[in-house]
């Protein structure tokens, strides 16, 4: 299902940051899982929680899972509508 | 969805019982790490533990927990129809625990004993069968729920060994024509059933090569994914089927899984948070039993008038269920830590 709310690219950074407790300035597109050490489990239920609240938009664990940097995250989010003025460089 | 409605059946009173042992989480960090031990518990909400001493199980948990409960009622032993006991940590493959709480208890050979194999949403589906056995032609019937999952958690394993705890319970149901009418919801979803497991040891794979499949697997996403979408909707259902709003309801009784969930969920229904009591903090998550324990823990013993709840539970199965039912000012909420020196018959 498509989310009905759409964020900027800058916002789901802040999203991944409050999530992963890592610095925003950290997470650019190419940085990956193993460059975040608050990327786990419990920040996994972080972010759940987050796209459920703010986006209404379910990430399954299995998604999740898949993810393997900041910028598949990002993919996510621009294939399920949710994202604008997504800047692939 | 499955709907019950139970008239007549009157909730007598409700006892619990932990283990004397208090595990503190930040006692941990030296086994898990400090920044783990640290995410557990502001996230799960977790800081203490009852925990149970090698030997004891949720059987004598539940036990004193009833025998507590019969003394305060000045309930005799031989006007009991039914024991139902919720559990996932029974003390044997066979005989049934109740059976064993039957004896300790002195209860009569007319008073039927079962089983019933279910976890997190065991509250609301041991109230629904009850109240159907007591609509059927049953007097009284305790709901005993117990489990020790600290018992069956991985030590390695930080994210639920921090989580769990144990508790027992009783729940004292009678038959009283003019008492309020109680509803029930109660759903499954079996497709999920590998989301919280212990794969190994039942008869499924009676000796597993690998001995960690004796201990408990959670995948915490996949649970989280069915929390926040079926917990929400069963709350509107059930007041939907009870013909109640959400201000009718006094105490909206969680099982106590995680408070970063728990908070999830309440804030998605709108739910004002003096409603939802947490008891995470002291009491960690004890399964299904989590529900009487919040009951006795947060409801106060001396009131005025009825009360109207609403307890909800979910998880291993998938299962979840919800119950509306009402708490008069008369029946006892009794708390007490485990002993081992009750007398058993």
């Amino acid at each position: 299902m498509n989310s009905q709310v759409t964020v900027t690219e800058s916002e789901v950074l802040e999203m991944l940051a409050s999530a992963f407790e890592e610095p925003v300035s950290e997470l650019r597109r190419e940085v990956t899982k193993d460059d975040v050490p608050g990327w786990d489990s419990m920040g996994a239920l972080a972010l759940m929680a987050a796209f459920d609240e703010k986006l209404g938009l379910e990430l399954t664990a299995a998604e999740f899972r898949e993810m393997q940097k900041v910028g598949d995250v990002l993919d996510f989010l621009q294939q399920r509508g949710a994202l604008v003025n997504a800047a692939h460089p | 969805m499955s709907f019950t409605r139970t008239p007549g059946m009157r909730l007598a009173g409700v006892s619990t019982c932990v283990p004397a042992r208090v595990v503190d989480n930040n006692a941990c960090a030296e086994v898990y790490g400090e920044t783990e031990v640290r995410k557990v518990v502001s996230m799960a909400g977790v800081q203490y533990r009852p925990v149970t001493d090698p030997g004891v199980t949720a059987t004598d948990l539940c036990f004193e927990a009833a025998e507590r409960l019969l003394r305060e009622l000045a309930w005799a032993p031989d006007t009991l129809d039914a024991i139902v006991l919720v559990t996932q940590s029974p003390d044997y493959f066979l005989p049934s625990s109740s059976c064993m709480i039957h004896k300790w208890l002195g209860l009569s050979e007319h008073c039927a004993a079962l089983d019933v194999g279910l976890g997190c949403s065991g509250y609301p589906y041991g109230l629904s069968l009850a109240g159907s056995m007591l609509l059927a032609g049953c007097r009284r019937i305790l709901l005993l729920q117990g489990d020790t999952p600290t018992q069956f958690v991985s030590a390695g394993d930080h994210a639920t060994t921090l989580l769990f705890s144990d508790a027992g319970s009783a729940t004292a149901l009678e038959r009283q024509d003019d008492a309020p009418e109680s509803f029930h919801a109660l759903c499954t979803d079996g497709t999920g059933y590998r989301g919280l497991i212990i794969p190994g040891g039942g008869f499924r794979d009676r000796n597993p090569v690998n001995p960690r499949d004796r201990e408990l697997h959670m995948d915490g996403g996949a649970i989280f994914n069915f929390t926040v979408k079926r917990v929400p909707e069963i709350i509107g259902a059930s007041l939907q089927f009870a013909g109640l709003g959400q201000d009718a309801i006094d105490y909206f009784i969680f099982h106590q899984s995680n408070r970063f969930i728990m908070k999830h969920i309440a804030k998605k229904c709108g739910l004002a948070a003096e409603r939802v009591p947490l008891i995470l903090d002291r009491f960690g998550n004890c399964g299904g039993t989590s529900v009487p324990l919040t009951l006795t823990q947060s409801v106060p013993a001396q009131r005025q008038g009825d009360l109207r709840l609403l307890c909800v539970g979910y998880g291993v199965g998938l299962s979840w269920g919800a119950s509306v039912l009402s708490l008069d000012s008369q029946a006892p909420l009794l708390h007490q830590t485990y002993s081992g020196e009750v007398t058993r018959q």
